[in-house]
């Protein structure tokens, strides 16, 4: 799997990436992060507020926020946005149910001045379940064609598995270093 | 009151307590607190709040030694392995509730001394706090380099190496705990 090796020592001097992690309760969102970390992913419970963890990544220290999705919790998600460098939106492919729910929370974020200039990465999560919506599928589900300037992209990926959630990572980290850090490398 | 740009000067121990426990309005309480080796993930401190201890016996030991309960409770004595000294990078995990408010904006500074000077300050903010949320922070430090020399001095010297931690909402003060770690 090698994502251990992706993640080195955070440097003092090291510069910083602000990540924001959000989508509805039970995409996966903890369960992504705890493997990036290399760690257990067996057991995760709701997050009732923030997450925070900095790692390293590729010379970059992540800030990687990830913060709780219930329906109580997604009017505060806004406190976030400031600063926020790149948005990480995680759906659950196997919730057909609530895919319009995803759709319409996704719109909102997409709407948000605060967020324009950040890149958007979506996690098409738990494509190890079988008939799990295929990122295709979700895509014209979400209805993302008026996407303008902004930098985006989805990856399938499990959060189970590991498939796919260090390809996004590099995406998204590479991208906004390109962007930001363009000038003092 | 002390504001962050004024504790981010300090350059050595403060005296006493920067502010009095009743000045914590926003009923933030730390459950958790973990330090780990990053490269083994072996554990060498763990404190939570069931392990707390009990106010009523603190008290009695308060009037035997002088100082006060409230001293007492944000005291921390970290009786940490000596190995942690060549530890090259350090995983630490902060768990901690708020009350029924908002906190507008969170964020913690943390200044290490030793032998009263300055070693390493910590800055991190946390921002936002959901009302009633319970919140986590992981973060991965990179260890300074000792050599031999001064892991044996910082060895020989319990509670020479301290450190003062400062929690802010918005400029305002509203915590303050001091640690004091030896290496056994
Ligand atoms: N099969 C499968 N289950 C997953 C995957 N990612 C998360 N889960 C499960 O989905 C549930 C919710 O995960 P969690 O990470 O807590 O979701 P969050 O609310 O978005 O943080 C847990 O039971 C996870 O084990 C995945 O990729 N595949
Ligand atoms: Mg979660």
């Amino acid at each position: 799997m090698g994502l251990l090796t992706v993640i080195k020592k955070v440097k003092a001097k090291e510069k910083e990436i602000r990540l924001l992690m959000v989508g509805l309760d039970n995409a996966g969102k903890t369960t992504i992060v705890k493997n990036l970390c290399g760690e257990d992913v067996s057991k995760t419970s709701p997050t009732l507020g923030f997450e925070i963890k900095t790692l390293a990544h590729n010379g970059y220290k992540l800030n990687i926020w990830d913060v709780g999705g219930q329906t109580t919790l997604r009017s505060y998600w806004r406190n976030y946005y400031e600063q926020t460098e790149g948005l990480i939106w995680v759906i659950d492919s196997t919730d057909v149910r609530r895919l319009e729910d995803c759709k319409r929370e996704l719109h909102k974020l997409l709407v948000e001045e605060r967020l324009a200039g950040a890149t958007l990465l979506i996690f098409a999560n738990k494509q190890d379940v079988s008939g799990a919506q295929s990122q295709e599928d979700l895509l014209k589900a979400l209805e993302l064609d008026k996407m303008g300037e902004r930098h985006w992209r989805i990856v399938s990926c499990s959060g189970v598995t590991g498939e796919g959630v260090g390809k996004g990572l590099d995406w998204v980290v590479e991208d906004i270093a390109a962007r930001i850090y363009m000038f003092n490398n | 009151m002390y504001t962050p740009d004024e504790v981010l000067k300090f350059k050595k121990p403060t005296e006493g307590f920067c502010c009095s426990l009743s000045d914590n309005k926003y009923g933030i309480e730390f459950l958790e607190f973990e330090i780990r080796d990053y490269d083994t993930s072996k554990s060498v401190f763990k404190i939570s709040k069931s392990d707390a201890p009990d106010l009523s016996k603190l008290s009695l030991e308060a009037t035997n030694g002088g100082s006060s309960v409230e001293d007492l409770v944000r005291t921390v004595r970290y009786k940490l392995p000596k190995e942690f000294l060549k530890f090259k990078t350090v995983r630490t995990l902060l768990k901690f509730c708020v009350g029924p408010g908002e906190v507008p904006s969170f964020r913690m500074i943390e200044r290490h001394y030793y032998k009263g000077e300055l070693l390493r300050n910590y800055d991190f903010t946390f921002g936002f706090c959901i009302p009633s949320s319970t919140n986590t922070w992981e973060a991965v430090y990179d260890m300074p380099v000792n050599s031999q020399e001064q892991v044996d001095d910082m060895i020989g010297s319990p509670n020479e190496h301290t450190s003062d931690t400062f929690y802010f909402v918005g400029d305002k003060l509203i915590m303050h705990n001091k640690a004091y770690f030896q290496y056994v």
